[in-house]
């Protein structure tokens, strides 16, 4: 790191803290995908979060992926230009497919898309040539907002807060952590989006009481009951279908053109024309009463009565999750307000249906875009600021219930859906066979009674029980669920200790060997990804470091002569102009010459800000942690070197343990 | 109760074994071994059937707060382990004692009264039990709901019968063992009343 970089000014540390790496909050949609940021407002200080803009000018990145022979993958608004004429190759909603095999209905939908067999059952995309996965696909997304978000922030960022539906399950999780991961991101926390979206209302309208929050988007519907007291937001229950949402309503749109042009079999093409005009005419009708529909010279008249009519199947299914959530939280008839998430709440249709569910009007003040990006922001400020900007928590609950397979195919539930996290819960099985030595743990998720009915997450065996006869063999199972909601899963014989425990990876998703080949390929493929992505890191460094000499000239050009100022300037000029060009190297290079050549000036400014600090003026923002480790390293030297034990020990620097 | 003392990891001040924090210097502290056997004392809370609930809630929360482990975020390993574990143990506490069976059952455990089995019930009660699930079957493959409600109100009237008598029992000062064994039956039965009423309203994944 550059020297001039390393000074901080007292009373200036959180702006440089700040220059660092930003930690943001995505929203990684299944139709569109956002990024949003905590910024401190340097006038106010407060920070109100905010989203950025990413694709063309608009906050919205559509969650649409387009590969080309040979060349990067094409994300968001220009690769949706491009679904039309390679409808095979552009993978739009793919947040569908994640963590699911390629049994699950989901693949038997109507698509464009060709599947691919994968090595554990995993979905995959053949595309341009080669296969992917959902989650590979999910990464290019990120790494698309994480660009971009770099870009506008002109600073790294390295973590996020990435949300997932509150009714994702275990492997659906671990599938999208395993994206952040491809993209290059430390995801800090899956948090839900329910739960992201009532953060940032209740903190906007400094609500209080119990609430609903619908949220439908695009591929999934999640209904979340949370009470908001004094900054605590508790998640009473959860519920939901991870496979219904706005791309529901546009398939039934299409099926019913199709159907009614007799167009069977239909190509690709075909389906994703039907499905892209049938989602134009849906939006159109949130204002309009009817709207013209034309699909290769076929035309015909739809309705807000036809559509309502087609959906409402649809509509309804989000019923019964949200009358069950309402009873796991005891909250029937006690609702202070529903909070609508998720840009199918915008079809007036969902809108009555809510009204009629919870018997209140529903609230949609905040823009139900960009409400749950915007709460994941103030998650990750919580997650990294050394002073978040609000003063909030979450408790959140396991949204399904997880247990055990025992004999005869049945479920023992050991921690219940709803459970607040962290839990943990232990239950003790006995042998079943005289001299049994074995005994293999299957763990499962899900509400049903039947293993066959369930979601398998994951399956291990304990070996080494003494022989004794059935029954006399105690092994305790323990489940323990972090904060992320991640389980693990601990086995023990009680009378040898013996014991097993793995972290839950689920059943259909990919193996460590897989993500490995997975991260090398994008190496690979995203050679000039890689390049355009080394060029803006190096224009990033290289305008803060520009920013740094200019802030130091200003106001230290006084511990310089002219002709030491002068190379110092002559480096800076060298740097702004190998911007421009599009050679990282050559950025790099003439970065590090300009801290080469400013290098006794960067250590004349930090002596003057000890020397001050030594007359008092810093004390106060050393004691209160203010100022940069480089900075108090020097400054404590000083103090200890300078000031005798006797007198001047009482500032000594109390050490945090780091193990 | 016996009164342990236990010195803070960090600081080496003395402190009481249930305290999450030390008083001195603020550090989350692990949980004291068999921690959690009372959970009435993880939520500060004196053992008690009687309990208001508007105080557990504030306490649950106000200790949430305290330990929760995004508060330890940017803490040690260390800390961030004790913060976990005093947390699931707060949960959990927290979760027992909303519920007033589970908080009787929970006082009988710490008289170190084992619960009954639902097996060892007496036999008159399973015979009961089982007539009582033939007149549900019977109701159910006649279709008619009012069938179903009115025998759901009917057991729905024990339990409520059977929660105010274990209520009697556990806020005397100091109940009789004959008493006691008598709310562990009793418990037992609120189990299975429990069942029956889930099975009569139909609860499946979705409503």
């Amino acid at each position: 790191m550059a020297a001039l970089l390393e000074i901080a000014e007292p009373g200036q540390s959180q702006v440089k803290e700040a220059c660092v790496a930003a930690a943001v909050g995505i929203d990684l949609g299944t139709t569109n995908s956002l990024v949003a940021v905590v910024r401190p407002d340097p006038a106010t200080g407060s920070g109100k979060p905010r989203a950025l803009e990413v694709d063309e000018g608009s906050t919205l990145l559509p969650s649409v992926v387009s590969y080309r022979e040979g060349g990067a993958a094409i994300v968001g608004r220009e690769a949706r230009r491009r679904a039309a004429d390679a409808p095979s190759d552009t993978i739009a909603s793919v947040k569908r497919f994640m963590g699911r095999s390629s049994a699950d209905p989901e693949t038997k939908r109507l698509s464009p898309y060709r599947f691919a067999e994968g090595e554990s059952g995993t979905v995959r995309f053949e595309v341009a040539g080669r296969t992917v996965t959902p989650v590979e696909v999910s990464a290019e997304i990120l790494r698309t907002l994480k660009a971009r978000a770099e870009e506008r922030l002109e600073m790294p960022v390295r973590q996020a807060v990435v949300t997932v539906p509150a009714y994702f399950d275990d492997a659906q999780r671990q599938a999208t952590k395993e994206a952040g991961r491809l993209a290059g991101l430390e995801v800090l926390r899956l948090l839900n989006e329910p739960t992201a979206a009532a953060l940032a209302y209740g903190l906007d309208k400094r609500s209080e009481g119990t609430f609903a929050v619908y949220d439908l988007g695009g591929g999934t519907f999640d209904i979340s009951i949370l009470k908001l007291v004094e900054g605590l937001f508790e998640v009473k229950a959860v519920g939901g279908d991870s496979a219904l949402g706005g791309d529901d309503f546009d398939r039934a749109i299409a099926q019913l053109l199709l159907d009614e042009m007799g167009a069977t079999p239909s190509g690709p093409r075909l389906v994703r024309q039907a499905i892209d005009a049938a989602r134009a005419a849906k939006e159109a009708l949130t204002t309009r009463d009817a709207v013209e529909l034309e699909l290769t010279g076929f035309r015909r008249t739809l309705t807000r009565a036809q559509l309502e009519e087609a959906i409402r199947p649809l509509v309804e299914r989000t019923g019964p999750p949200s009358r069950r959530a309402l009873k796991d939280a005891g909250a029937e008839g006690k609702l202070d307000g529903v909070i609508l998430v998720g840009g199918s709440t915008r079809v007036p249709a969902v809108r009555a249906y809510v009204r009629e569910l919870f018997g209140l009007p529903p609230l949609a003040d905040i823009d139900p875009d960009e409400v749950v990006a915007l709460g994941a922001a103030v998650q990750a400020d919580l997650l990294t600021a050394e002073k978040p900007q609000h003063d909030v928590l979450l408790l959140d609950v396991a949204p399904l219930s997880l247990g055990l397979e025992t004999m005869g195919g049945l479920v023992e539930k050991l921690i219940l859906r709803n459970t607040t996290i962290p839990t943990s819960a232990t239950q003790e099985f006995t042998t079943f066979a005289d001299g049994q030595n074995g005994m293999d743990i299957h763990v499962v998720q899900g509400e049903r009674e039947l293993v066959s009915d369930s979601r398998s997450l994951a399956r291990f065996r304990l070996s080494g029980i003494p022989p004794l006869p059935a029954g006399l063999a105690r092994v305790a199972v323990t489940f323990q669920v972090d904060a992320d909601g991640i389980l693990s899963v601990t086995a023990r014989e009680q009378l040898t200790g013996i014991s097993q425990s793995i972290t839950v990876k689920p059943s259909h998703g990919l193996t460590d060997e897989e993500i490995e080949r997975m991260l090398l390929a994008s190496l690979e493929h995203a050679e000039d990804d890689m390049a355009k992505r080394l060029l803006i890191d190096a224009r990033i460094e290289a305008q803060r470091i520009l920013r740094a000499a200019e802030h130091q000239l200003e106001s230290n050009g006084d511990l310089l002569s002219a002709e030491e100022r002068a190379p110092i300037e002559q480096a800076m000029r060298d740097v702004r102009a190998t911007m421009e060009a599009a050679d990282h190297r050559r950025i790099k290079d003439a970065i590090e010459r300009l801290d080469h050549d400013s290098a006794e000036f960067a250590k004349r400014v930090m002596d003057r800000g000890i020397e001050r600090a030594l007359k008092g003026h810093a004390a106060a923002e050393f004691e209160s942690g203010e100022m940069s480790e480089h900075a108090k390293k020097a400054y404590r030297a000083l103090t200890e070197e300078r000031a005798p034990r006797a007198t001047g020990g009482g500032r000594r620097p109390q050490h945090t343990d780091d193990d | 109760m016996s009164e342990a003392r236990a010195t803070c990891w960090s600081c080496g001040a003395a402190r009481a074994p249930a305290d999450a924090l030390c008083s001195s210097c603020g550090k989350v502290q692990p949980p004291a071994a068999g921690g959690g056997k009372d959970k009435f004392a993880v939520l500060g809370l004196p053992r008690s059937f009687e309990l208001d609930a508007g105080e557990l809630d504030e306490r649950f929360r106000t200790l949430s707060r305290k330990l929760h482990p995004d508060r330890f975020a940017r803490a040690s390993a260390k800390e961030r382990r004790f913060s976990l574990e005093q947390t699931t143990l707060l949960n959990e506490s927290y979760r027992t004692l909303q519920d007033p069976a589970r908080r009787a059952e929970h006082l009988l455990e710490l008289r170190g009264i084992r619960p009954v089995s639902d097996t060892a019930m007496p036999e008159e009660f399973l015979e009961e039990a089982m007539a009582d699930r033939e007149k549900l079957l019977e109701a159910k493959m006649d279709g008619g709901k009012d069938g179903v409600e009115d025998l759901a109100a009917g057991i729905r009237k024990k339990r409520d019968a059977a929660m105010a008598e274990i209520g009697r029992v556990l806020r005397e000062p100091e109940p009789h063992p004959a008493d006691l064994s008598r709310v562990s039956e009793l418990l037992a039965r609120l189990r299975y009343y429990a069942r029956y009423l889930d099975e009569a309203m139909g609860r499946g994944p979705e409503l």
